[in-house]
């Protein structure tokens, strides 16, 4: 403000932070898209942050024509496809309930809802795996698809009653003096104009249940079944001898998918989450 | 007024698939734990009920309890540190730049979308020592010696890499919620202190922080209670060694359950730490509540 040289030294330095934060926080990621394309060979002579000598491809020609990794695949996106839908429809209809319908309890079940967010689900997973067993839903989707259910419907709760708190009771209470049914004004009216927080919620859900990790170690241990997380380690011998460049070529390709969801519908996803934490 | 619906059936129709669900397979279980802590079984034997037997060999015949506790605590404390700590520096530097924000505000939240598997994976190339890491050859070029430093094998190093890497993924997403706050600091508060000659630095520590320590406040609270829970990068990065140096509760409660069939016992840790959670979420209440008013 008073010394221009100064101020512009300042300016410097704090781009030169943000810069460096930021090669800091991709880099990681880069590396893995580079390694992708590394022979072999070039894993055991090139210096680590050499780039690969051409743009090898075998890799993920192995690991998409020779590996289960495609299944997995498949498997992922069947997972987080239902897991979304029945979050959706459940937080929805629970949150609508919670935040415009008058019963004494709105507030206790909230906050029964919300206790969830606090319960470890690591301890959840002894009991279910017993009962999962004893009905034969280990090694099915619907042994994963259920509990990243339940555990999705706290998040999704908080974030959907905050949302629909907002929603102007007039036009409900205009559409009841109408005669419509609660479902159908639920279906009709409150869904359309909540076409950002389901989108939010979606993604949340999308990225979480993509990535998860412990529900499908635990109740998949049929390789016809596993998912994409758990088929990064594929490649990891008996030995810790790891077959890296098809281990870079699954992480890249369980990675891009949500890169790409990212790029074009990040904003809502970061934005629902950071708004649902402050206000709350 | 204050709801629209009262009629019963509505109201459950539309609240009992969640609650139903929710309270099968989320809060059931927590009970079911804590029930069984109180017997000896192991899945095939013959169920025996022997009192708190359990809790009794957790807290004193078990010697991998007490250090693997002060370990959680240990890296729930460094959680808070690179968490809150990292997500607000990033926050701050955000907020001061000129143009850009938005992309580097996506580019500091990537590793939060990418799965702890992938990231686990990653590091432990990036760290490794034959062949040499990135990470140790770059240290190499500064000192030889440390080209070698074998990060995650290393009993003292160990839950501090895991505690890095988990900063590394989950700063980003405290950094978006400090931003929004920074961001909705009132104008006139910044321009009052700027008239009265604060630098941008004092206007920070002064005005900004003060404005937005409820929300720091929140998010030490979601961190504490988010890493006392950890699981996935000690139990990929490490598995919780060497020894028992990187293990934490959950992933120690998973192993005894899972891996020994320890049920009755894996019940008692679950039920511990599923009390270590709410006394701390009671004690977060507690503490925080009357500055909130």
């Amino acid at each position: 403000m008073v010394n221009h040289g100064h101020s512009a030294i300042l300016k410097a330095v704090k781009w030169f932070i943000v810069l460096l934060l930021a090669l800091l926080a991709i880099y990681p990621l880069i590396y893995t898209f580079i390694s992708a394309f590394r022979t072999l060979e070039e894993f055991q002579t090139l210096p680590p942050y050499a780039l690969p000598r051409s743009l090898y491809l075998g890799n993920y020609i192995e690991v998409i024509t020779k590996s289960s990794i495609p299944l997995y695949f498949l498997n992922s996106m069947i997972i987080t496809f239902f897991v979304d839908i029945f979050v959706l429809v459940f937080s929805t209809t629970a949150s609508f309930a919670i935040a415009k319908m008058k019963f004494r309890y709105n507030n206790i079940v909230l906050t029964y809802f919300l206790l969830g967010l606090m319960i470890p689900l690591q301890c959840c997973l002894l009991p279910l795996y017993l009962v999962f067993s004893d009905m034969h839903l280990t090694n099915t989707y619907l042994g994963v698809i259920i509990p990243q259910t339940a555990f999705g419907l706290p998040l999704s709760i908080y974030l959907c009653v905050n949302f629909f708190r907002f929603l102007p009771n007039d036009i409900l209470e205009a559409a009841i003096i109408d005669g419509c049914s609660p479902w159908r004004i639920f279906l009709r009216i409150v869904i359309p104009m909540s076409r950002n927080i389901i989108l939010t919620l979606a993604l949340l859900r999308t990225v979480f249940c993509w990535n998860d990790f412990i529900f499908s170690y635990t109740f998949l241990s049929s390789k016809r079944l596993q998912t994409i997380t758990l088929g990064i380690q594929d490649f990891v011998g008996a030995y810790g001898y790891t077959d890296w460049g098809r281990t870079f070529a699954t992480v890249s390709l369980t990675v891009v998918p949500i890169l790409i969801v990212y790029f074009f519908l990040g904003k809502y996803m970061v934005s629902g989450l950071a708004e649902g934490s402050v206000k709350g | 007024m204050r709801g629209l619906f009262s009629k019963k059936s509505t109201i459950l129709s539309f609240l009992l698939p969640a609650l139903a669900i929710y309270t099968a397979v989320v809060f059931f279980p927590i009970i079911w734990s804590a029930y069984q802590s109180f017997f000896d079984w192991n899945g095939f034997s013959v169920k025996k009920f022997n009192g708190f037997d359990n809790f009794i060999r957790l807290f004193t015949a078990d010697r991998n309890f007490w250090p693997i506790l002060i370990q959680t605590f240990v890296y729930t404390i460094l959680q808070i540190v690179f968490q809150v700590g990292g997500g607000l520096i990033l926050a701050i530097l955000l907020s001061g730049l000129s143009f850009g924000r938005s992309i580097f505000q996506a580019v500091f939240y990537i590793p939060v979308i990418i799965s702890s598997a992938a990231i686990c994976q990653i590091f432990t190339k990036l760290l490794s020592v034959s062949p040499v890491g990135i990470v140790n050859t770059i240290l190499g070029l500064i000192n030889p010696e440390w080209e070698m430093i074998s990060w995650l094998t290393i009993p003292k190093l160990s839950l501090v890499m895991c505690a890095l890497v988990e900063g590394y993924k989950s700063m980003g997403t405290y950094m978006v919620i400090f931003y929004a706050a920074l961001i909705a600091v009132p104008d006139d508060l910044i321009e009052a202190a700027t008239i009265d000659g604060a630098n941008a630095f004092r206007c920070l520590v002064s005005v900004k922080l003060p404005y937005i320590r409820h929300i720091i406040i929140a998010n030490v609270v979601l961190v504490l209670n988010n890493s006392f829970r950890s699981f996935d990068i000690p139990y990929l990065l490490t598995a919780g060694g060497p020894g028992t140096s990187s293990e934490l509760l959950a992933s120690f409660m998973y192993k005894r359950s899972f891996s020994s069939m320890q049920y009755g016992y894996g019940s008692a840790i679950a039920t511990v730490i599923v009390l270590i959670c709410f006394i701390l979420a009671i004690f977060c209440m507690r503490v925080f509540r009357p500055e909130e008013g």
